[in-house]
């Protein structure tokens, strides 16, 4: 379906545990030709049991050079991820969460891991504060790390909607901390119809000229 | 873990004094505060905060204090708010079972939507305007805090953004004051006077002087910490640093950060991060501190508190401990005045220019 957008940057997900051996064993066949920008979405839950294994399917993975996007609150074994460098990227997380959601809890995230990258969740930015304070102090916090951006509506049930009127305002209050050169990662649950007028309002929102999509 | 604030604890040894009634009240806050927050700790509403307000807010709680609390609704509607505001009442209670005040699911229950979008107008209540600036200057959140430092940071954002002098500087003087923010703390100040008089009437004179001195104290510091918090972001910084921080009128969340870090203290902290910078004020901070804690001290002692809630209105004039008291009010409302009508600050011009005419 990507192939037919005007789009240059994909995030592969493997959002739950058992969709990522599934995930790794098809990256050989996948034709992501035409895509400048790859990461991969790691899965966002997983018992303490599963660490070991996970943490390792992704480090044979770590020659493509492609961004490991991480939920914080999943990072246990400190000295396994930081074997991953900055291809560690660290992902700003929605209010249900008990880590990452703010500048002072991702702080100390990049504090146990200096080398890692951040991926700015907008949506889950501005659902933990909708004065958008809280986004403009991780961008201008994290901002020599940004590696990409994530872009959607999170609704107050933690839902990933398209984007409205409202939050098309929030977002531009803080679009130009965002350098046009961050590949952005649309995260919007939409019909395939619909794709083209997303990637449209996300345009708006963030006032870039690239547009990407996954 | 709650610490007791420091700044006003820290004033006090820079002029060698010891503040024994504020530095109690605070202790009791900082346990108070930290066994609520326990008592929360598994909360997991992210739309919600259980919000305590009043002296345990303030850092001066004391053994004969009410809890004053709210459930902070900043989400859908849910009618199950109901259930978890019977279920954070009896959380409160077993912290402190004689210090839960008497509110009804209505009177505690706020949600933002009025707080930020009716200020000003028709719409906003006695009730909504107490709510709102009560919420900025003496809260604190207990269990989950995302909700309400979320609508603390939007209300600011209210009176910010509406505010053109704010950012531009003001076109005579250049100052950066938040008219708008500062017109509604005195239209707060002036509600809880004429609601004085209000309850007074209505309530046929039962608790007049415990009233009376809470309004002469603690809602007048209340305000003058609001008035300073606004003066200070003007003050707080030079030349260079307001033209970088306000950059030519861009609005910037650097801003609204600023003033909710201001505004974040406790209002005797508000005022003694002030009063620490400037030694030509030490003997005027010394004065308002002395006076503060003389009145925290009467509020610690239970008899005397017990003597000025029974105390009638007809027999206060003669009455020992009102006139002690109400003489510490006098001493507190003159050191605030030379606080405010200092020169050297450059507060004296700014009193005059925005809180008179």
């Amino acid at each position: 379906m990507m192939q037919r957008e005007p789009v240059n940057a994909v995030e592969l997900s493997a959002i739950r545990e058992s969709e990522l051996i599934p995930l790794i064993q098809s990256l050989d066949d996948l034709d992501l030709s035409k895509f400048e920008y790859v990461s991969i979405h790691a899965p966002s839950q997983f018992p303490p049991g599963s660490e070991a294994w996970i943490f390792q399917e992704l480090y044979k993975q770590l020659g493509r050079g492609w961004p490991f996007v991480i939920h914080p609150d999943t990072l246990r074994c400190d000295a396994d991820w930081q074997l991953l460098g900055n291809q560690l990227c660290i992902e700003n997380m929605d209010q249900r969460k008990p880590a990452g959601r703010t500048v002072r809890e991702l702080t100390a995230l990049f504090e146990r891991f200096p080398e890692a990258s951040f991926c700015f969740d907008i949506g889950h930015a501005r659902q933990v504060d909708t004065s958008m304070v809280e986004a403009y102090k991780m961008l201008k916090a994290f901002g020599p790390r940004l590696r990409q951006v994530h872009v959607s509506e999170v609704n107050s049930q933690n839902k990933h909607d398209p984007l409205s009127f409202i939050s098309i305002l929030d977002f531009q209050e803080v679009a130009s901390l965002i350098p046009a050169s961050v590949p952005v990662i649309i995260e919007s649950i939409v019909s395939g119809d619909e794709i083209r007028a997303e990637i449209n309002r996300v345009r708006k929102a963030l006032s870039v000229t690239t547009a990407t999509a996954d | 873990m709650d610490q007791p604030s420091c700044t006003s604890l820290l004033l006090g040894k820079q002029l060698g004094k010891n503040w024994a009634n504020i530095e109690a009240a605070q202790k009791l806050s900082a346990q108070t505060l930290a066994k609520l927050r326990q008592a929360f700790s598994d909360a997991d509403s992210h739309d919600t905060s259980i919000v305590v307000y009043g002296s345990l807010a303030r850092g001066e709680f004391t053994t004969g204090s009410d809890i004053d609390w709210k459930l902070l609704v900043d989400g859908i509607a849910d009618p199950n708010h109901h259930a978890l505001f019977l279920d954070a009442e009896q959380r409160i209670k077993k912290v402190a079972p004689k210090a839960v005040g008497r509110e009804g699911t209505f009177e505690a229950l706020a949600s933002s939507h009025d707080l930020i979008h009716k200020i000003g107008g028709e719409d906003d209540t006695n009730r909504n305007l107490t709510r709102r600036l009560l919420l900025l200057l003496e809260s604190k959140p207990v269990g989950q805090t995302l909700a309400h430092e979320r609508v603390v940071k939007n209300i600011l954002k209210r009176y910010l953004l509406d505010d053109r002098s704010f950012w531009r500087g003001t076109t005579v003087h250049n100052h950066h004051i938040p008219h708008f923010l500062l017109n509604d703390l005195a239209r707060f100040w002036r509600t809880m006077a004429v609601d004085f008089a209000y309850k007074l009437r209505a309530r046929s004179g039962k608790g007049w002087a415990i009233r009376n001195l809470k309004l002469r104290l603690s809602r007048k510091l209340l305000y003058a910490a609001g008035l300073l918090a606004c003066f200070r972001c003007h003050l707080d910084f030079d030349s260079r640093e307001r033209r970088r921080i306000f950059r030519g009128g861009h609005r910037s969340p650097d801003v609204i950060e600023v003033v909710h870090g201001i505004f974040s203290a406790t209002p005797l902290d508000i005022l003694a991060s002030f009063l620490i910078k400037h030694d030509h004020l030490y003997r005027t901070a010394s004065k308002i501190f002395d006076a503060y804690d003389e009145f925290l001290g009467i509020l610690r002692d239970s008899k005397l508190r017990d003597h000025l809630e029974k105390l009638h209105e007809r027999v206060a004039d003669d009455d020992q401990t009102y006139k002690r008291a109400r003489n510490v009010s006098h001493d507190f409302r003159d050191a605030l005045l030379e606080l405010f009508f200092d020169k050297t600050t450059g507060l004296e011009k700014l009193t005059r220019l925005y809180g008179v005419f």
